[in-house]
């Protein structure tokens, strides 16, 4: 288990759908990407763009016959964000629970020795 | 390139509910990955009606046109494996680990088997039995085996996947609405 670590970078509504969608993938095309988050490919670009200079995305380039394909993988340090920020995810739910059960328990108590 | 954006350290964190529906928007976007990674049910019926018309191009009469249903049957399968299967990688190529990875090379090797052991055996043995058209039964019975089996190898691809993304997630609970 990740060490928790709230990532501001990460917790952005696209990019959260971004890098959740990249951590399960070895790399996605840009165009899967962009269809499947329905973003379009300015907006796309400047998400990738945040997210490849904070060293959490690699963007890589090539060809297929003429047509240039952009395609985009998790780094290690956003792999590892990633987790982070998962574990640190999980921590709040845990302690909202926690902080809900022992508010329940308060009430029940009081409930009971209001009768 | 933009200007660099660094992660802040913690201070702004989500409340319980914000960061449970974030858990949440996390697994359904592996559901999608992996979705996209398998390959759709009406492939298996396209492979099996494939199949079934090479059967019956084997076993009908004049050549002209047993050769032409063959090799419409043949190149139907050709392009079903060598387009379909390459389209879905091109898209996305999901994360696995060695383990997991192995499971699914020899389930889909197992899957290959099992079609040709039936398809194979059912032939044999009604051409033995003098059974009309045994190439053609024996291609429906493999086509039925691959319709049947396809969809468990895929579900069982699904699980595997899933039970990986989960793990990957450090065993975090389902979230409501997935599978």
């Amino acid at each position: 288990m990740s060490t928790a670590r709230f990532d501001e970078l990460i917790h952005a509504p696209t990019r959260l759908a971004i890098v959740s969608l990249l951590a399960a993938a070895q790399w996605a095309d840009f165009k899967y990407i962009r269809d499947e988050l329905g973003l379009s490919d300015s907006a796309l670009s400047k998400q990738l763009s945040t997210l490849e200079s904070a060293g959490y995305v690699q963007i890589r380039k090539s060809f297929v016959g003429k047509y240039p394909r952009t395609s985009a993988s998790l780094s290690p340090a956003g792999r590892q964000a990633f987790e982070q920020h998962v574990a640190a995810l999980q921590q709040i739910v845990a302690r909202s629970q926690q902080n809900g059960d022992a508010r329940s328990a308060a009430e029940a108590a009081r409930g009971i020795l209001g009768r | 390139m933009s200007g660099t954006q660094q992660p802040q350290p913690a201070g702004t964190e989500a409340t319980g509910a914000e960061a449970a529906a974030e858990l949440a928007e996390i697994q359904r976007r592996h559901q999608q990955v992996i979705k996209t990674a398998l390959v759709p049910v009406w492939y298996w019926w396209a492979y099996a009606v494939a199949i079934v018309a090479y059967g019956v191009g084997r076993d009908i009469r004049g050549s002209a046109v047993k050769a032409t249903v063959i090799t419409l049957a043949v190149l139907a399968m050709v392009v079903l494996s060598a387009v379909m299967i390459p389209e879905v990688r091109r898209r996305v190529k999901v994360r696995l680990d060695p383990q997991p990875q192995a499971r699914l090379t020899a389930a889909v090797i197992g899957l290959i088997i099992l079609v040709t052991l039936v398809t194979v055996f059912t032939a044999v043995a009604l051409v033995a039995a003098r059974v009309p058209y045994p190439v053609t039964i024996a291609c429906a019975a493999g086509g039925a085996v691959l319709v049947i089996a396809g969809p468990l190898v895929n579900r069982y691809l699904h699980k595997l996947m899933l039970a990986q993304a989960r793990q990957q997630m450090g065993g975090a609970p389902q979230a409501a609405g997935t599978p």
